[in-house]
Formats: structure tokens, sequence, C-alpha cells
């Protein structure tokens, strides 16, 4: 049996593309980068140039040994084959993948990988990510780009059709759903990226140890002097104007190369969506494992009339960047995107079921209880000591801040639910209306905080396997909780506990 | 819906209390050596032994007995539910058909006290059902009970 099984594993084993020998030893020059950097110290101050050769010619090796070990393979049986990977120069590791296991096959393609006509494939699977052999990706890095298209075939085709297919709407036809236009890019300052951008970039400068240097040289003298001369407040105010405008650049710049082309398709029951101007990505959603879609509105986003789109679907990390299916966007086109997925328009855009009087109550304790408590000891302060005057003023603007915060999140929350679909909203700064499919439900918490006991109402979480598994739906009153989770589950509404 | 009915081991309130007193007995001691090595600030050497004791009493009376009001654990034919905490609870239902696996820990002092605990997990991490401090006897029977109706791996249960 063993003897069998080891012979019939050295069949079918491949290799990646031979192009690979050109892009490894250039990702290995970038990965050894410090190595190189001590190579390079190291040849100049012996005077013996061989040690920089040396060690360039170590890592490109090293590079270029990575294509030699690593290798695939592909078992012909797509109910009980597996998907194996080999990898690893000295520590040699197999990754295997049941086939009937595969949920959705992602490619992956970088500049250097474009040039030379190649794309990464990465195969993610239902499970969570806590299998035997750690947390290794299943990434085949990388094949011609003719060949993705039969590879993705074959790997998606045994991937089981569950019968609980829960978004086989009345609609099934296929066509574009989305189309990115340039008018999207306006949400794209909105977001923190380019300032997050600049932070980083600030951060490798003064890390590099550039900034020792420049201390004393004439150009950090100069700004000196520069500032000297505009007084402390509008060299601030200066400063401050040039970091936003280069955040905002950075981020428009950076929404562009991301999304620029973003083509969301549909082919029958396959979701395909593909963008990027420089590093290209192609995901491919098997529409039987969609459970459903966020809507997620942050606070500007949502003031200019925009909103993004999450897939929850099973295989797929909930939150960032492999559940994008569409970044900020004309909030209409996100709910036309959703509407088609989900089939039903009273899911994305229909009236929801307040949680009550005694929900919108604690949002206002919680809101106001901060500022109320500042108040009263700026009051006790006032009597006892002299306090600077502008202290008012700003305790009234954060005041109103919380309180239009807290109107806001009373306005948002929510829920919707009927035998098929559970949609909640919550959320102010960063407002979600997440439609879930209820066949994907397996499982229900309610909890209950001493607060929430006294006032009735209880914290009720759907537990699911897609997306980001756990979908809470915050202070139901008590007596509406298990009939949204009865309503939902029929296997709660039947169970032996139900009251009938 | 009706609460579980089933409460965990009567021995349970003993293991949490013993649990519990661990690092209260870890402080106590710490504090003694330090009364050992400086005898300057009495003050603050009570009000710390006065906080330590009222934890330690919090620990080992209140918790534990809080805790076995609370805890209550049922298998139903279709779905297993359970009601645990104590300051926060939570009811917690998960279909025994969407089940993938069914665990059983004993930890040193779970088996001091012949008590075992049964976790029931199914394809979502915010899904696990856990059922803490069962005399062993009666957990295995609830695992040979789950393993029974599920019929583990008849379906991948995203």
């Amino acid at each position: 049996m063993t003897g069998a099984r080891s012979g019939q594993q050295e069949i079918g084993w491949q290799r990646l593309s031979p192009r690979m020998l050109l892009v490894h030893p250039v990702h290995e020059l970038l990965r050894q980068l410090p190595l190189l950097i001590g190579g390079v110290v190291l040849g100049s101050t012996t005077g013996n140039q061989y040690w920089t050769v040396a060690v360039l010619a170590l890592t490109a090796v090293v590079g270029a040994a990575r294509w030699f070990t690593t290798s695939y393979r592909i078992d012909a049986d797509p109910e009980s084959g597996q998907v194996q990977l080999r990898v690893g120069l000295l520590h040699r590791k197999v990754l295997s993948v049941p086939r009937n296991r595969i949920r959705s096959v992602q490619t992956d393609a970088r500049l250097l990988h474009r040039l030379l006509g190649l794309a990464v494939i990465r195969v993610s699977t239902g499970q969570e990510a806590k299998s035997e052999h750690g947390s290794g990706v299943f990434e085949l890095d990388a094949v011609r780009v003719e060949q993705v298209p039969r590879l993705r075939a074959i790997l998606l085709a045994g991937s089981p059709q569950p019968v609980a297919a829960a978004t086989a709407g009345p609609t099934a036809p296929g066509g574009v759903l989305a189309r990115w236009q340039p008018s999207w890019l306006r949400y794209a300052p909105l977001s923190l990226s380019g300032l997050l951008t600049i932070a980083a970039a600030g951060g490798v400068v003064y890390e590099s140890g550039v900034v020792g240097p420049l201390q004393h040289s004439r150009l950090a003298e100069s700004g000196l002097n520069a500032v000297q001369r505009l007084g402390v407040t509008s060299a601030v105010a200066v400063i401050a104007a040039a970091v936003l405008v280069a955040s905002v650049v950075l981020a428009v710049l950076r929404s562009l190369l991301t999304y620029g082309n973003l083509v969301l398709l549909r082919r029958a029951d396959v979701l395909h969506l593909r963008h990027g101007l420089l590093r290209l990505r192609e995901r491919t959603y098997d529409m039987s494992r969609l459970r459903g879609g966020t809507l997620r509105q942050p606070l500007l986003v949502r003031a200019f009339g925009g909103g993004r789109l999450d897939a929850v679907m099973t295989g797929v990390h909930g939150a960032g960047e492999s559940s994008v299916l569409l970044p900020p966007c004309p909030v209409s086109t996100a709910e036309s995107v959703l509407t088609e997925l989900v089939g039903d328009p009273d899911v994305v855009t229909g009236p929801l079921r307040g949680h009550g009087r005694r929900a919108a109550a604690r949002r206002w304790t919680r809101a106001l209880g901060a500022p109320v408590l500042a108040g009263v000891a700026l009051a006790v302060a006032t009597g006892i000591s002299v306090v600077p005057v502008w202290l008012w003023p700003a305790w009234v603007a954060v005041t109103a801040w919380c309180a239009l915060l807290a109107a806001d999140r009373v306005g948002a929350l929510g829920h919707r639910v009927d035998g098929r679909w559970l949609v909640m909203r919550a959320g102010s700064l960063e407002r979600r209306r997440d439609c879930l499919a209820t066949a994907g439900i397996i499982g229900w918490t309610v909890r209950q905080s001493p607060l929430q006991r006294r006032a009735g109402v209880a914290t009720l979480v759907a537990a699911t396997a897609a997306g980001t598994k756990r979908y809470p739906l915050i202070d139901v009153p008590e007596n509406e909780m298990w009939a949204v989770a009865a309503q939902a589950s029929p296997w709660v509404a039947d169970s032996m506990w139900a009251i009938r | 819906m009706v609460d579980p009915a089933n409460p965990p081991s009567r021995r349970a309130p003993l293991r949490w209390a013993v649990g519990g007193a661990v690092p209260w007995l870890l402080l106590a001691a710490g504090q003694l050596v330090w009364i050992g090595f400086d005898k300057r600030m009495p003050w603050l050497h009570i009000s710390i032994a006065v906080l330590t004791l009222l934890g330690a009493a919090t620990s080992l009376a209140v918790v534990p007995l809080w805790r076995y009001r609370v805890h209550r654990w049922e298998l139903g034919p279709q779905a297993v539910y359970t009601r645990t905490g104590w300051l926060i609870q939570e009811r917690r239902i998960a279909p025994i058909s969407r089940v993938q696996t069914v665990d059983t820990y004993r930890g040193p002092l779970d088996r001091l006290f012949g008590l075992a605990n049964v976790t029931v997990t199914t394809a979502s991490s915010a899904g696990a059902v856990h059922i803490v401090a069962l005399d062993v006897a009666v957990a295995d029977h609830l695992v040979a009970q789950l393993t029974d109706i599920a019929a583990i791996g008849a379906e991948d249960a995203t």
C-alpha cells in the first residue's frame, strides 16, 4: 500500500514556470537587502570586492534553487483527490488541499510577473487556517498566464454545489455587474490611506538614518530660517497643508493604481473580479458559496453619498482586501450590485425594524455619559479656581458632536428578517448593513451584560462560516431576540426549548 | 425559549473556587515577600491586602456559586443549547447537523475533581459551544450521543 502510494506520488509532480528563474533571484535580492548591504560594506572595507560578488551570487543561487525545489501536483479525482505543493530548500514541506474543499481561486501578478507573462495562483478553502500544516498559504508562484484559465477550471471543478444555494435568486443572467468609473476617485481622499502612506514613508526615512546627517545640512538650516521668518503658527499651517495635499494626491493615486480598470463580472454561478493597473489581481468566487454582502459606509464616504461592498463568502476572509467587491463608489452602484447578487431589492434597501426605546436610550447614555461627567467636573473646577475660558466652547462642541453621533447611531440601528435573509444595520462612524443568508447561519448566541439585563435588551450574534464569522445585532429587545433567531433558522423554531 | 435543563457537576463550584483562588494566592505570596523586604508605608500594604482579600473572597465564594446557578446545558434531537457566564451571561444554540468536531478536554484541576469539558465546534469560529465542568461519565455519554446524532463528515457543514 505504502509502496504503491509513494510510487504513485512521484507521478504528476510538475514544476512552476521556468521564467520564475528570472523572478526568484530578483525577489530574493530584495528580500535579503540587509545581507546585501552587509556584503557591500564588507567588500568596500576589506577592499576585496569578491565579498560583494559572493553574497550576490549566493542570494541569486538561493533564489534559483527555490524554483528547483518547488513542485505541485493535482490528483485526477475531483472528489477524493488532493492538490499538493512541495516547497522548501532546507525545510521540506508538503501542503495538501482536498480538491472538494477548494472554495475560491485568486490570481495576483506583480509588475515583474506581468512583464514576464506570469501569475500567482492562490487557492483557499472553506476551513479556518488551523490545519496541522500550520498557516501555510497554498500558492502556486507562478505559472504562465495562458495556463491560468485551465488551472482555475480544474481547481474549481471539485468544489461541490451545496443543496442550500440561497443565492440562486430569480436573476440568473451573467454580464458585467460593475465597471470602474473615474468619478469613483472622489471618494479616495476620504480614506486615511494617503496619510498612512506618508507616515510609513516618514518612518522608513527616519529608520534608515538619513535624518542624522541631514540635521546639520544646509537644507535643514534654510528650513529653520524659513520657520523663524514665518513664525511657528504659520509654519505649522504650511506644513499641515502640504501634508494634506500630499496625502490627497497619494490616496487618489493609490486608488487609481489599485482599482482603475476594475471589472466585476458574473458568469452563470461564478463571480469574477479583476482590478489593478500595475499589480493585476483576479478573483473568482463560487456563487453557491456566497452568503450575502456587507454595505460599508464610513462617515465621510457616506456624507458624499458613497459606500463600499464586501462579499460575505465561505472560504474568504471577511475583513480586508480579499473580500472587497467594490471600493468606495456611489452608493446606488453598490446597492444595485448587491441587489443583483442577493436577488431581492427589499433586502438591500428595504426599511428596517428599529430596536426600540431602550436601545435608543443606551445609545444616548453611552455617547453623552463622558461629556456630561466632564461638564460637571468643569463646573466644579470653575467654582474652585480659574479655568481657561476656551474650555467651555470646546466642551459644547464635543458634546454636540457626541449628541449628533448618538442620534445617527439610533437612526442606524435596525434589523430585518425573513426565511431567507437576515439584514442588520448599525454604526455611525463605520456604518454597515450586513445582508446574511439564513441558510448559512450555524449558531446563535444571546449575550447580556448586567446593564443589558436591567434594560431588558440583549446582543444577538449570528454565527456563520462566511465573512467575519460573527454578525452581532446589538440591543435587541428581550422579547424579540428569540423570535428573530426562530424566524431565520427553522431548527431554532422547531427545537425542544421553543415556547409554542 | 426555555432555559436548558441540566446543571454542571456538583463538584463544579469547588473546581472553579480552586481555579479562581490560584492567582489571588500568588498575589498574596508576592505581598508577603514585599512586606518582608520593605516595611515602610503600612497604609499601602494594608489597603492592598484588603483589596486582595476582597478579590479572593469574591472569586472563592461568590463567583463559583453564581456560575453554578447560571450554567446549564441540554442536548436536543436537533440542537445543543447552553447557558454560561456569571456577570456577562451567554446562551448559545447550535444545530447538531452542522457540528464538525466534538472534543473533550481535562486539565489538571479537572482531573483532580473528576470533571471534563466538552467543546462542540462548527464551521464558524463564533459558533463553538463549550459545556464545562461535567462529571466524566456524563461527558462521555454526551460525546457518544453527539457523535451518534451528528454523523460527522456526511457533509461539509459550511
